[in-house]
């Protein structure tokens, strides 16, 4: 579903989302709260000239929305109600969008694969039997079933694009600082972006244009002009210099996936386009995934520090403090979150900082400085966004580190250790289920990150694609 | 065996800003529970901190009247443990890079000046304020978020009486630069103190114990000299200080354990990803500095320097910021500079104390009493007639009003008093005699006679010259 | 490396306020050992004189908020979530013995 299929009155177009998820609730178990839609309705400001106005929108469940139960997918915020609501939704809102629901994610996002939700896992629109990815897996799945026409998501690892790969959808994480985190519940601060998720690249730009900008309650969100993007929108390649990341392809098994990447670079450097390899050093790549998770973990446990059952959340009883917040929080917080707490907290140690989370910040600047150098000569770094089609829930590897990780598999991170913009849309089908392409550029440079997606989409033939759920 | 005293105080200062450190929430005491409570400060989900420019503005004075290298980087760490009145379950803070380093303080001792050194001030926020009843805690957050600077000293102290005179030092000079109030007994200002003994001439420490939320300056001194007390004995008696943390109790003036120290808590401090480095521009900083509030010291020298007055009441002026402000007002309108320290320090003072009125609310405006002064001065009215004047300004009225309505213009006409005085004069011929008799009292007698003739307006000094003369023709 | 025994585990829980049960130690002292394996990849990159990144962007800023209320909430606001108050106040058991 496109921004411009929702083209009925305000109701008719949301109603029919409503009922739209609803419908396949049962089958995608995407949706963690259905916002009460009449109020919802009535809330929107009736102005037909506003860019997102008639159109119904989910929101993942991290992202705070006033009145609407938001839980992160975690037991500890089951009964926790904003009563602000988060920049983004605030920007949503002042575009003239209708929040329908909540969407299902892993745990406060810690998890690539939805299976690690409170509602539990979310199936894949092209395979119920297959996983959304995650940790957006809800938001995904619903923007994939042309349930809605854009989901929100937000993106620490690669929580938008790996699902947006899984669920062959359109999913775009602008660059740090672009869009606002205030009121998004964190999961590891320096690596968390807000995006979202499209059937197309077009209603990405319109999407972009609303939510970005300066807000002076987060300090990290930046003063660049918000771009036309939507204006500007051009598949003229003529001249890029499109790089590709040669280390990822090397570690895909599935040779139809590879083929069909260089077949698609094929068709670009038939636009134009100056296609060039480029390997980073193996070595480094292979420190991705520990750098991210020593750092991530680390955010992330001192960042639910508050979730202690004293002021919001659910408390579980207890004879003293302590009890109630060991309570709360054991019986809150899931065995996978709980483990990976200890593993943050261990490394912030003083005895234990310099060798984990300071060597890990290290590691990180020499990846981030590595990955810049690159993308300094070139206009955009592509490569197949991952591995694998969606996996089954047996089959799928989480963000766990093991050895047998593929480089293919995570890196997409570069784009958040750097915080560059960094999007993911569909280019195949493997044996019925989509396989993404990954598109990413210089810090705010999300023009052009949108306009080689569009030539991509151009080829693709892909735009406002969805299953049938 | 002779025992030093080592100390060193830990401060945490709330610093006079409207709204909190890190949120836009009112930073206010005395408000109804939970009312001056944002988002932010009750540490809500997905809220994030952002810094207040007055907060650190009010950190860089107190940097700059501590003489500390200042650093226009602004970098906060995250100082992590879980407790009920710390919401987000760490507290923001500057642990690495503190806003000022290397500073010092001068007290004045029985030896002459000293100067303790400052190790660091840094900027943080405070935690929710809690209250025990029976079996619960009942917590408020307005408190939470306040913003704080903490200032911490070298162990350069050696007894109770020092410590207490760079409590005081420091206390008056960030009051007088509007960095915080400084209210002890409401935790505006709270000292922590940490003391240890080691023999005379030795350059280790000893153990150290640690005497938390000291609520006046007094017993700062009382705790430090009974903790002093205590660790001798032990040591005299071959024992060991322990480490441990102890209050203060203020019925028996003795230190109380409250809680051994086990190792030291490992806070995992760690940068905070949420704010990035602020840069404070040079031009930011030497503003501040250009606009820095005139300290106590400075303006004792002026007291002294320029106005002539005594080191005694340029100390009583200096000693309430607001006396002083008022007194800087009143001497812009009357160059009588001793007059009006008269009228501040006595008659002012003395009034506000009797009807029990703070200095902040003081009903007399400065334009008025520098009128009156001058009246004085040029003795238009006389000092007794000013005193009745006077308890007419504190209800607010203009002090020229007052002369004209109660007739009280002084007679300084020397025709005039002389023929009350011939007037007086010849109806006391006793008087006269007893005069002539050398009973030099008489005269008294008579000048208060014209006094009371002129209905008190006569001026005083001429009548007595005036009344000499007349006698002198009889 | 140091022994991931139970007991030392069930303490690093405790001191982020939770507790395990054995499965989730057993499970977790495997997670410690991956976890630590990944130094090795760590290790090899040489990260002599670097800075650690503590941020994406590293540009210092220079906002600072005016010190002016704003967003403000109302005290049932702010209790709206409490799951335990009393007179206006958050309640837990009494903190002091």
């Amino acid at each position: 579903m496109r921004y411009s299929d929702c083209n009925k009155t305000l109701r008719e177009n949301v109603m029919k989302s409503y009922e739209l998820a609803s419908a396949s609730q049962e089958k995608l178990n995407a949706v963690v709260t259905f916002a009460d839609v009449e109020k919802q309705i009535e809330e929107t400001i009736q102005d037909e000239t506003l860019p997102l106005y008639g159109k119904p929108v989910a929101v993942k469940d991290n992202i705070s929305t006033k009145g609407i139960r938001t839980t992160a997918s975690s037991r500890i915020l089951d009964n926790y109600v904003p009563v602000f609501d988060a920049a983004v939704v605030e920007k949503l809102k002042a575009a003239g969008a209708t929040i329908i629901c909540k969407t299902s994610m892993d745990e406060l996002g810690m998890g690539g694969t939805n299976l690690n939700a409170y509602t539990g896992k979310v199936n894949n629109p092209y395979d119920l039997s297959r996983i959304s990815g995650g940790s957006s897996g809800g938001s995904a799945a619903l923007v994939a079933a042309g349930v809605v026409p854009m989901a929100l998501g937000t993106d620490t690892g690669d929580s938008i694009r790996k699902p947006a790969s899984y669920c062959g959808v359109v999913g775009f994480k602008p660059t740090y600082g672009r869009i606002s985190r205030y009121g998004v519940i964190p999961y590891a601060s320096s690596l968390d972006h807000v995006g979202f998720f499209t059937t197309c690249v077009e209603d990405a730009c319109v999407t972009l244009k609303c939510l970005a900008g300066r807000d002076d309650r987060d300090m990290t969100s930046s003063y660049e002009p918000v771009g036309e993007y939507d204006k500007n929108l051009n598949s003229d390649l003529n001249g890029k210099k499109i790089a590709v990341l040669d280390n990822v392809l090397s570690s895909i098994k599935d040779e139809r996936i590879v083929n069909e990447f260089h077949q698609l670079m094929k068709k670009l450097e038939d636009r134009g386009a100056v296609i060039v390899h480029v390997t980073m050093d193996e070595n480094l790549l292979q420190t991705l995934l520990p750098v991210y998770l020593i750092i991530a973990n680390a955010e992330a446990c001192a960042n639910h520090s508050n979730l202690d059952g004293v002021r919001f959340g659910m408390r579980e009883e207890g004879n003293d403090l302590e009890e109630i917040m060991i309570n709360s929080r054991t019986k809150g917080f899931s065995s996978a979150v709980r483990k990976r707490f200890v593993l943050g907290s261990y490394s912030l140690f003083t005895e234990n900082q310099e060798k984990l989370f300071r060597k890990a910040q290290k590691v990180r600047r020499v990846i981030v400085d590595s990955y810049t150098s690159i993308l300094k000569d070139c206009d955009c770094i592509v490569a197949p966004a991952a591995a694998t089609v969606a996996p089954h829930e047996n089959d799928s590897v989480d963000e766990k580190m093991s050895d047998t990780y593929l480089v293919a598999e995570n890196h997409m991170i570069l784009g958040n250790m750097a915080g560059t913009p960094s999007l993911t849309l569909p280019y195949t089908f493997i044996d019925g289920l989509p396989v993404g392409v990954n598109v990413s550029a210089k810090a705010f440079d999300e023009q052009t990150v949108l306009n080689v997606a569009k030539a991509i989409e151009e080829e693709t033939q892909l735009e406002g694609k969805c299953a049938e759920v | 065996m002779e025992y030093e005293t080592i100390i060193g105080i830990e401060i945490h200062c709330e610093l006079k800003t409207k709204t909190k450190m890190f949120s836009s929430g009112r930073a206010e005491f005395g408000q109804a529970p939970n009312s001056c409570a944002s988002e932010v400060d009750l540490g809500l989900p997905g809220t994030l901190p952002c810094l207040n420019e007055h907060g650190v503005e009010l950190a860089l004075r107190a940097c700059m009247g501590t003489h500390c290298e200042i650093d226009p980087l602004l970098k906060f760490d995250r100082k992590n443990y879980y407790y009920s009145d710390l919401p987000k379950g760490f507290q923001i803070t500057q642990q690495f890079h503190p806003i000022g380093r290397n500073g010092y303080v001068e007290i004045d001792t029985e030896n002459g000046k000293k100067k303790i050194r400052l190790n660091r001030i840094h900027m943080e926020e405070d935690t929710a304020k809690q209250f025990h009843t029976g079996s619960n805690t009942l917590i408020d957050f307005n408190r939470a978020g306040t913003p704080l600077i903490e200032i911490v000293s070298e162990p350069d102290m050696r007894c109770g009486k020092e410590a207490a005179a760079y409590v005081e030092q420091l206390k008056n000079m960030l009051y007088y630069m509007g960095v915080s109030d400084c209210k002890m007994e409401e935790g505006s200002m709270r000292c922590d103190v940490n003391v240890s003994l080691r023999p005379c001439g030795s350059d280790t420490f000893g153990t150290k114990t640690e005497i938390k939320n000291l609520n006046s300056i007094a017993n700062v001194q009382k705790a430090i000299d009974y903790e002093t007390m205590r660790q001798k004995e032990l040591l005299e008696a071959g024992k060991q200080v322990d480490q441990e943390t102890r209050r203060f109790d203020e019925a028996t003036r003795t230190t109380v354990l409250m809680r051994k120290k086990e190792g030291n808590v490992d806070y995992k401090f760690f940068p905070e990803p949420n704010i990035f480095p602020i840069q404070l521009s040079e031009e930011w900083i030497d503003h501040i500095r250009q606009t820095l509030p005139e300290l106590p010291e400075k303006r004792k020298e002026k007291y002294m320097n320029v106005y002539g007055l005594s080191e005694y009441d340029a100390n009583t002026l200096t000693s309430v910021k607001e006396l002083s402000d008022f007194y800087d007002e009143v001497v812009t309108q009357t160059d009588e500079y001793k007059l009006a320290c008269n009228w501040c320090t006595v008659e002012m003072m003395a009034y506000l104390n009797k009807e029990n009125i703070k200095l902040v609310n003081n009903p007399l405006s400065s334009a008025h009493l520098a009128d009156m002064i001058n009246m004085v001065a040029k003795g238009e009215i006389s000092g007794k007639q000013a005193k009745t004047v006077f308890e007419e300004m504190m209800k607010g009225k203009d002090p020229r009003k007052v002369v004209e309505e109660k007739g009280m213009k002084q007679l300084s006409d020397p025709e005039a008093i002389r023929a009350l005085v011939i007037k007086v004069l010849d109806n006391n011929p006793n008087a006269i005699n007893d005069f002539k008799n050398g009973k030099d009292r008489a005269v008294g007698a008579l000048i208060g006679q014209v006094m009371k003739l002129s209905r008190g307006t006569a001026n005083p000094a001429m009548a007595s010259q005036i009344m000499n003369e007349e006698l002198k023709k009889r | 490396m140091e022994e991931f025994n139970k007991d030392m585990l069930r303490k690093l829980a405790h001191n982020v306020m939770f507790d395990l049960n054995d499965q989730e130690l057993e499970e977790l002292a495997l997670d410690f050992k991956d976890y630590l394996k990944q130094l090795d990849l760590l290790n090899k990159i040489d990260t002599e004189g670097v800075e650690e990144m503590v941020y994406p962007f590293e540009t210092p800023t220079t906002f600072l908020r005016n010190d002016e209320e704003s967003h403000v909430l109302s005290a049932s606001e702010a209790l709206a979530n409490a799951p335990k108050t009393s007179q206006g106040y958050i309640v837990v058991p009494k903190v002091v013995k």
